[in-house]
């Protein structure tokens, strides 16, 4: 019960940190929105070609949208020594990555969730299709938090070259690109991508608290 | 209740000290001594099992500190050399957050006599980063005493205090030795804080 | 087998092995060459640019031994604290990354005539591409961390992540319908390659292990004595 009261304390404060921080989150969604016009501008206003593409497009700016608050996934953290009082509070390494990927999730991915029905109106995508979109993007984003997490935890102690990480989140974040445009492209096979989309979540799931716990134990030791 | 036995530590194949022995028992407060890069932190941060020593021991109520961590961690806590408080919320918001999170059953008027001590009452409703750097290294002592532990580990908590709040410290310290708990901390510079032991590493 | 954990054995084994690898990887390049410009019949299909084969495949097959070979040595340098893992894993990434660009760049030259491009988007090229990209991040990873230990370890945990790439380049041409044609020589068929062929691609294979060889025991000792000075 200790480590539930705990857990709940832990997202109040995520909430409150959001929350004053919020025009971050702005931010980052007015980023996504600009990028589409630039997009159409350079493209040309032919509905044909938006409509076709329109879904790659959506899925490259989320994409590059998530990866620009990617600094902020546990530097603060991480420089005032929060990550610290978290783990002599009883949390291990590998339990606060868990509790943070969620956190991220919950607070810079879902907000996009609200700019996919607007960007869907302006890149003209059919209706039907945006359902699709949305099913796709809920476990496409939690994937994108969990590569987040592990790219940032690897680049705590990078002073030089931050954007590394970044390149680490797209680089991987591939095979997401190819089967979510596919879930709402071939409509048909809506089952088997969807379930390759939540095999490669629960790999990643998996990959993630290792992975950055690790690297927060070594960051912490070493600066 | 902690034993520090032989303990010495290398770190790139650079010796930063050897042999230390320690031990801190309830109602003792130990002071580390040493220069800048003497390995203060480093024994420190060895306390809280982030460094592997290269040789010797930590123990804990009898035990290797390793095999029973999470009983330690409920019994310390630390101070480092950055503050932990968020710097964007109020002084208010920073105390009911640690409440919450250290599951603390303080309650607001011993709080407010904290803060009253600390001299930091007229800031509570001012957001963390318009304080001073003295003032946010006391606002850290405030969670050191809503987290209620027997065991701190404080590393550097004294730079950048005037002499009037190093004397404020010294009463918190006194008053955390009467309730028979343990402090060790480290500093460079010279301070009236009646301590049991002095180390000089 | 010490000199495989062991920088100082591997220092010696090093030492008596290197003159052998450097006289027989130039005779073997020579011999290779000889074989696959003159000696090779021309394939009935694809003429004389089969020949782009004898580079193509064999450095394909050493970019994805290598990477095997720095996942196996991150594990160890990992799990059983063998710090001659991490030695391997910084000396020999760039090796690799050299390999997956030849790869690369013969493929392409190779697609030009057959395929009529130079690059399509078929799930082999593609993760081949990714690995490159791998090997370029694991590069600038070792040269933008300051403190060597974070480094080494944090190069290794990304190395393990990045190996689920392997299986994707090695089994692509099987899992997907891709123009890029399925492998000619497997272990549990007989591979569908005429002897006069064989024998020129594997020639040309130990050749290329031998050249990567050279190179690697080079970067590795630098690596081993750089160290031993606290350069990094």
């Amino acid at each position: 019960m200790i480590i539930l009261n705990k857990m709940i304390s832990f997202y109040y404060r995520e909430y409150k940190l959001n929350l004053s921080g919020f025009q971050d989150i702005l931010t980052n969604i007015i980023f996504f929105f600009v990028s589409i016009f630039i997009f159409i501008f350079s493209i040309g206003p032919d509905k044909e070609t938006i409509s076709s593409i329109g879904i790659g497009i959506v899925w490259t700016l989320l994409l590059l949208s998530s990866t620009l608050s990617l600094r902020k996934f546990y530097q603060d953290d991480f420089e005032n020594g929060n990550l610290l009082i978290m783990h002599l509070n009883g949390f291990s390494f590998g339990f606060i990555t868990i509790l943070k990927t969620f956190s991220h999730f919950i607070f810079v991915q879902l907000p996009f969730l609200l700019s996919i029905p607007i960007a869907s109106i302006l890149l003209n995508i059919a209706n039907d299709k945006v359902i699709y979109l949305f099913s796709s993007f809920i476990i496409g984003s939690f994937i994108l938090s969990c590569l987040g997490s592990i790219s940032s935890s690897m680049n705590l102690m990078n002073q030089r070259n931050f954007l590394l990480g970044s390149v680490i989140v797209m680089i991987f974040s591939v095979p997401i690109i190819i089967f979510s445009v596919g879930i709402v492209n071939i409509e048909e096979n809506f089952n088997s991508l969807i379930s390759i989309l939540f095999g490669v979540l629960l790999i990643v799931f998996a990959i993630n608290p290792w992975a950055s716990g690790l690297c927060l134990k070594l960051a912490l030791e070493n600066n | 209740m902690i034993l520090v036995k032989d303990l010495s530590i290398e770190r790139s194949n650079k010796k930063i000290f050897e042999n230390v022995n320690l031990s801190l028992g309830s109602g003792k407060i130990i002071l580390l001594k040493g220069k800048n890069g003497s390995g203060k932190t480093t024994l420190l941060k060895a306390l809280l099992n982030l460094i592997e020593p290269s040789s010797g021991a930590i123990y804990w109520k009898g035990k290797l500190l390793k095999k029973n961590l999470y009983n330690f961690f409920n019994h310390v806590t630390y101070i480092s050399d950055k503050t932990s408080s968020l710097s964007k919320l109020s002084v208010q918001e920073n105390i009911k957050i640690w409440k919450k999170f250290f599951l603390s059953d303080i309650s607001n008027s011993q709080v407010e006599n904290i803060l009253k001590t600390l001299q930091l009452d007229i800031y509570l409703n001012q957001k963390v980063n318009s304080l001073s750097f003295g003032e946010t290294k006391k606002l850290e002592f405030l969670r050191l005493i809503i987290e209620n532990k027997k065991i701190w580990i404080l590393d550097e908590p004294l730079s950048n205090l005037d002499d009037d709040s190093i004397d404020i410290i010294a009463q918190t310290f006194e008053d955390h030795r009467s309730k028979e708990g343990s402090i060790i901390f480290s500093s460079h510079q010279e301070s009236e804080i009646n301590v049991s032991e002095e180390v000089l590493l | 087998m010490k000199f495989l954990v062991n920088p100082g054995n591997f220092n010696k084994f090093a030492d008596y092995v290197f003159l052998p690898v450097l006289i027989s990887s130039i005779i073997l390049f020579s011999i290779g060459l000889i074989f696959a410009f003159y000696l090779s019949p021309d394939d009935y299909q694809q003429g004389s640019t089969v020949r782009i084969m004898y580079v193509h495949v064999p450095s394909a097959w050493l970019a994805l031994l290598t990477y095997a070979i720095m996942t196996l040595y991150s594990i160890a340098g990992l799990a059983f604290r063998i710090p001659f893992g991490f030695i391997i894993n910084t000396a020999v990434a760039p090796i690799g990354a050299v390999f997956t660009l030849i790869c690369i760049i013969s493929g392409s030259l190779w697609g030009k005539p057959m395929w009529g491009t130079w690059w399509v988007w078929d799930a082999r090229l593609t993760s081949v591409a990714i690995l490159f990209i791998i090997y370029l991040i694991i590069i600038f990873m070792n040269l933008s961390f300051e403190n060597r230990i974070v480094r080494e370890k944090v190069v290794a945990i990304f190395v393990l992540v990045g190996s689920i790439n392997l299986p994707i380049v090695k089994f692509s041409v099987d899992w997907w319908n891709t123009l890029h044609q399925p492998a000619t020589i497997s272990k549990l068929s007989k591979p569908s390659i005429d002897p006069s062929m064989m024998i020129p691609l594997i020639i040309m294979t130990f050749a290329f292990i031998m050249v990567g060889l050279v190179i690697a025991i080079l970067r590795i000792k630098t690596e081993i004595i750089s160290r031993k000075s606290n350069l990094i």
